[in-house]
């Protein structure tokens, strides 16, 4: 249990670190470019200037506004003002958009662990077999097939061809299915893949042989004595697996019109709306922390040899 | 065969001697056979005999042979507008012509004519400077060339900034199959470029992505990992400690960010100005966040491999430490990289698709896959079913990317036997 | 005699593998009486464990495949039976221990998970009661603090202890046999002797049968009644420990006590390794497979493979030297006359 505690503190305390020099780096960049919101020839829409000056000195000098930007989001977590949407701070677009984004993103992993686990084991039990031969197939090709080939496929299908779901939109489960489907294909065919890897390893393992010479049914040795082991791969992939939902979900909201963080984001980045993507990037470094230090904890679980650290 | 016992004859003891060292020789020689032919030979019989990494090897050979020769095969104009007549127009087998669009002004309404008439225009200009005798007028007559035919050249109607290797291979085209282009197989985009052009046009900018991008991450993962790895101590765990940081930063967002601020103009003139294009910021800013997974698995290599017993052998036997490095380490780590390398290609392309996707990587006149595919969603979305400018720049990225997984799963078994047991 | 507890008849085993059709186990037959312990005996790759996973039905299927012959527990047909009746045959009346305790046990699991496992399989046993069996056993097998420890996970315990939880996890369900797998190579040997003479102590207050794998003749010689000597999948020798090291009849039992360093011979003469290397199991020669290393093959050893004869009351052979009543060509290149009975 102390170890859990210090582990969760050099956690944070190594998130802290990562997330100042996120925004250092992010305030050096917004500086530097000439007509940023803070340069006297500064190109932001008179209500959003209002909004600026009401909350920064924008003629203070370099070091002051750095440290009142940082201070400001130390201490009151404001990630300031956005500098395209009228009368939106970042923390409202964030607000706004989080919960959609992290439905969807929850969505896309519940659904890819349901059909990659079950999917994994059973190639790796009927090893060589047809339904493994065409289930790692499809894997090889849910991995090379983009997110966003595979949305305009089901698209083709599923909206046009078989008008069974909407094209669009957000707020409804049928709405959901499509992205979410998208979202989680990649991550499904990579755990699939880890998964059949993983229990072939470990069905090589002498302990498996002692199980079975226990007189254990080779249902209870899979369960018991193979997956378990064969899961560790898989939960060390689900940190990467997080952030390619974040990824993908950028392209997917973009496609499917859903008002989540990742179409914010994008429209950010082209808008060049600085403080909203600083926001952004703070926002996934905090969350990549989090999915990542869950991913620790649950495999020194799993492997009880296993240190945190 | 009996054992033999040491004998007290000095002549039988140096005969035995001459046949010990020979046979010693023999065996020296021997094993140095085996090392000459033991790891690469072996990886590459194990990679002969699976059969889907083989096909997607000759594949990517031939769709790479295809895309260097891009400007050699007789295509429609991957640029070329035609907003009157051709916009979205399905797949179709009607024979084109090159240069046939009336917008375009050729002469003749023919690339062949056109280009004749423009190098005869050239060629007049060339004789009237013969005639100059005034060096300065020449100088202007030389400069009012050179922009003729940078400028007003008929292949820059059709073609986006030809260099000077993709300029001689048109025009070997236009020798060898004159007019004739392939029909809209592909069928049209909506803007009315064709898209079979546009497939094979960006399928030049996806792949040299795919490889420069991952060199570079090569080069900066490599000697980073192996500075780390070789150096140790401090040194070791200061880096690696730079690189958890990284690793827990969102990178796709960071470059997005990056990205975001490399396109603000005054960027971008200022880049400009100092002669770097757009394009190569791009290549290296893929390359510089693929290079972190890279150093790990090198500097785990040099690491293991530092405390290894045969390197601990080659030392003892007095090996130069370069000796060591290049004799050694290098054969190890090169195992290492080659698997990592075959998996980063197709990450890399995959980055690419999706950056020029969202519209923050390629930049028109460019073309790359992800940007086409960006077009076909654009499309896809409205009433009627144009599946075409959907599937196929689809098809040929997945295609590409399937048979590079297919070759690097090939390539990391046949290398790495211990793994054999995973596919 | 009673009849025997465990009698394997002709047993044939082979591999497909890459390089082709390898015959690990070429007709092997012996018989293991009851409070036996009988030690089997061959370099690696002898098939000496293929048999004894045979027996236990844990051959893997493909590459593997019993092509012949019989094991029978108390008449029952082991190699005939299905996996379902073999699966109340492991573990129950059978247990088996391995070469490497570091890797036998599951490293996710604690030893207490891992003991109860069998009884609760075999025996029905509740939770409560299957806990206090396993700390029984671990009690048995020499681990102190018992209760505390069935929380621990394998890898808090160290070499040697790891052998006692599999010895106490073998037993747990007290099985007519035990299959000791190579038990004690993977330890010191000092662990070594513990473990032996644990496997020695058990079997004499339980009467359980061992079968004991190794390619050690010293561990033989500690505690096995009799010894099957095995070369490239077949029986060359079988004789009580006494006989076998007084008076070993094939020329490959005598390689092996020869390169067996003995504290009672005279230090200057040098161990000796047999020459050469067993044959390519995918290409195993006609005739005698010890042929190309024997230092007194015959011509006929070349075409004709001897059978494993009977030479004398309980002993058998397969050497054509065996066709002279005294066996000319061993005796004279016996270095070592005297007999030296193992002890």
């Amino acid at each position: 249990m102390r170890n859990l505690v210090g582990y969760l503190i050099r956690r944070v305390g190594w998130m802290l670190l990562t997330l100042w020099i996120v925004y250092t780096v992010s305030f050096v960049l917004m500086r530097s470019v000439p007509g940023n919101p803070f340069s006297s020839e500064r190109t932001v829409p008179a209500a959003i200037e209002r909004q600026l000056r009401a909350r920064y000195n924008l003629d203070a000098p370099v070091h002051r506004q750095y440290f009142d930007i940082g201070w400001g989001i130390v201490s009151r977590g404001d990630l300031g003002w956005s500098l395209r949407l009228e009368d939106y701070s970042v923390n409202q677009v964030l607000a706004e958009g989080f919960p959609v984004s992290a439905s969807l993103a929850i969505f896309g992993l519940v659904f890819a662990i349901g059909l990659g686990i079950p999917a994994g084991i059973i190639s790796a039990v009927r090893r060589g077999s047809f339904a493994d031969l065409s289930m790692m197939t499809a894997a090889v090709l849910g991995i090379a097939v983009p997110n966003f080939v595979l949305a305009s496929i089901v698209i083709l299908l599923f909206v046009f061809i078989l008008p069974i779901f909407p094209a669009a939109g957000w707020g409804t489960l049928q709405q959901l299915v499509l992205p979410a489907f998208c979202l989680g294909a990649p991550v499904a065919a990579y755990i699939a893949r880890l998964t059949r890897a993983g229990m072939l390893e470990v069905l090589t393992r002498e302990h498996v042989r002692t199980a079975m010479a226990k007189g254990l049914s080779p249902q209870a040795v899979v369960l018991k004595h193979v997956l378990p082991g064969a899961m560790l791969p898989v939960v060390s992939y689900l940190g990467p697996a997080t952030a390619g939902v974040l990824t993908g979900s950028l392209v997917l909201e973009k496609i499917f019109a859903i008002p989540g963080m990742g179409s914010h984001f994008i429209n950010a980045a082209l808008q060049r709306d600085y403080f909203l993507a600083m926001g952004m990037v703070l926002t996934y470094t905090v969350l990549l922390f989090v999915m990542n230090s869950i991913v620790d904890i649950s495999y020194a679980v799993i492997d009880p040899r296993v240190k945190l650290q | 065969m009996s054992q033999a016992r040491p004998t007290h004859d000095p002549a039988a003891a140096a005969a035995a001697e001459e046949q010990r060292r020979e046979t010693l020789a023999r065996l020296l020689e021997e094993s140095k056979q085996i090392r000459g032919n033991s790891l690469w030979s072996d990886a590459w019989r194990r990679l002969r005999r699976r059969r889907a990494a083989m096909a997607s090897l000759i594949g990517l050979i031939v769709l790479v042979i295809l895309a260097l020769l891009t400007p050699l095969l007789p295509l429609q104009s991957p640029i070329d507008k035609d907003l009157k007549n051709r916009r979205l127009l399905p797949p179709e087998w009607g024979a084109m012509t090159m240069g046939s669009r009336e917008g375009l002004g050729f002469a003749e309404g023919s690339l062949v004519a056109e280009l004749r008439r423009f190098d005869a225009e050239i060629d007049e200009l060339r004789r009237q400077r013969g005639e100059l005798s005034d060096p300065a007028e020449r100088s202007a007559m030389d400069e009012k060339i050179r922009q003729r035919t940078r400028v007003e050249h008929p292949f820059n109607q059709l073609w986006n900034k030809l260099g000077p290797v993709s300029h001689l291979m048109c025009r070997l085209r236009v020798s060898l199959f004159g007019d004739y282009a392939i029909p809209s197989i592909f069928g049209t985009d909506k803007l009315g470029r064709d898209l079979l052009a546009r497939v094979f046009w960006g399928a030049r900018v996806s792949l040299l992505v795919g490889v420069v991008a991952t060199l570079v991450s090569l080069v900066i993962g490599v000697s980073y990992g192996a500075t780390a790895g070789y150096v140790g101590g401090l040194v070791d765990a200061v880096m690696m400690r730079i690189v958890d940081i990284l690793y827990s930063i969102p990178f796709i967002f960071v470059v997005i960010f990056l990205i975001t601020f490399l396109g603000e103009d005054n960027v971008k003139v200022w880049l400009q100005d100092r002669g770097i294009e757009q394009i190569t910021i791009f290549y290296f800013v893929i390359g510089a966040i693929y290079w972190l997974t890279m150093s790990r698995v090198v500097r785990g290599q040099v690491l293991s491999l530092r405390n290894e017993q045969f390197i601990e052998a080659a030392r003892t036997v007095g090996a130069s430490t370069w000796r060591i490095v290049f004799r050694h380490l290098v054969p190890n780590v090169l195992g290492v990289v080659i698997v990592y390398l075959t998996l980063t290609i197709p990450a890399v392309m995959l980055f690419e698709a999706f950056l020029s996707f969202l519209g923050l990587g390629v930049a028109p006149p460019d073309v790359s896959w992800g940007q086409l595919l960006n077009d076909g969603v654009e499309a896809l979305s409205s009433v009627r079913l144009y599946w075409w400018v959907v599937v196929f720049p689809g098809a040929a990225l997945a295609a590409t990317l399937f048979a590079l997984n297919f070759l690097g799963d090939g390539v990391r078994d046949a290398l790495d036997p211990k793994m054999k047991n995973r596919d | 005699m009673n009849p025997p507890l465990l009698s394997v008849e002709d047993l044939h085993v082979s591999f497909q593998t890459d390089e082709g059709l390898v015959e690990a186990v070429r007709g092997v037959s012996f018989d293991l009486g009851q409070g036996e312990t009988l030690g089997i005996v061959g370099e690696s790759g002898s098939g000496k464990s293929v048999t004894n996973l045979a027996l236990m039905g844990l051959i893997p299927r493909p590459p593997g495949r019993i092509d012949r012959g019989s094991a029978k527990l108390a008449g029952r047909d082991l190699i005939q039976m299905s996996q379902k009746e073999l699966m109340d045959v492991r573990g129950r009346r059978i247990g088996m221990i391995f070469q490497d305790p570091m890797t036998a046990l599951n490293p996710l699991m604690t030893v207490g998970q891992q003991l109860t496992e069998v009884t609760r399989r075999h025996f029905g046993l509740s939770r409560a009661a299957a806990q206090t069996r396993a700390a029984e056993m671990l009690e048995m097998v020499g681990i102190s603090a018992p209760e505390s420890r069935l929380r621990d996970y394998p890898h808090q315990f160290s070499g040697g202890m790891r052998q006692r939880v599999m010895i106490a996890m073998a037993l747990s369900c007290e099985p007519e046999i035990l299959i000791a797998d190579e038990p004690t190579t993977a330890l010191d040997v000092t662990i070594q002797a513990q473990i032996l003479e644990l496997l020695g102590d058990l079997q004499r207050r339980r009467g359980t049968s061992i079968i004991l794998v190794t390619h050690d003749l010293g561990v033989v010689a500690g505690i096995c009644d009799r010894v099957l000597v095995m070369y490239a999948g077949r029986v060359v020798e079988q004789a009580t420990v006494t006989e076998l090291f007084a008076s070993p009849r094939h020329p490959y039992t005598l390689g092996l006590l020869r390169s067996l360093p003995r504290l009672d011979r005279d230090h200057s003469l040098r161990l000796e390794a047999i020459p050469g290397q067993p044959p390519d199991m995918t290409r195993v020669p006609a005739g005698c497979s010890f042929r190309a290393r024997c230092p007194v093959a015959l011509a006929r050893c070349a075409d004709d493979t001897p059978p494993l004869r009977e030479v004398a009351t309980g002993r058998s052979s397969a050497c054509w030297h065996d066709d002279a009543r005294q066996p000319a060509g061993v005796a004279s290149i016996s270095p070592d006359p005297s007999p030296v009975a193992g002890g």
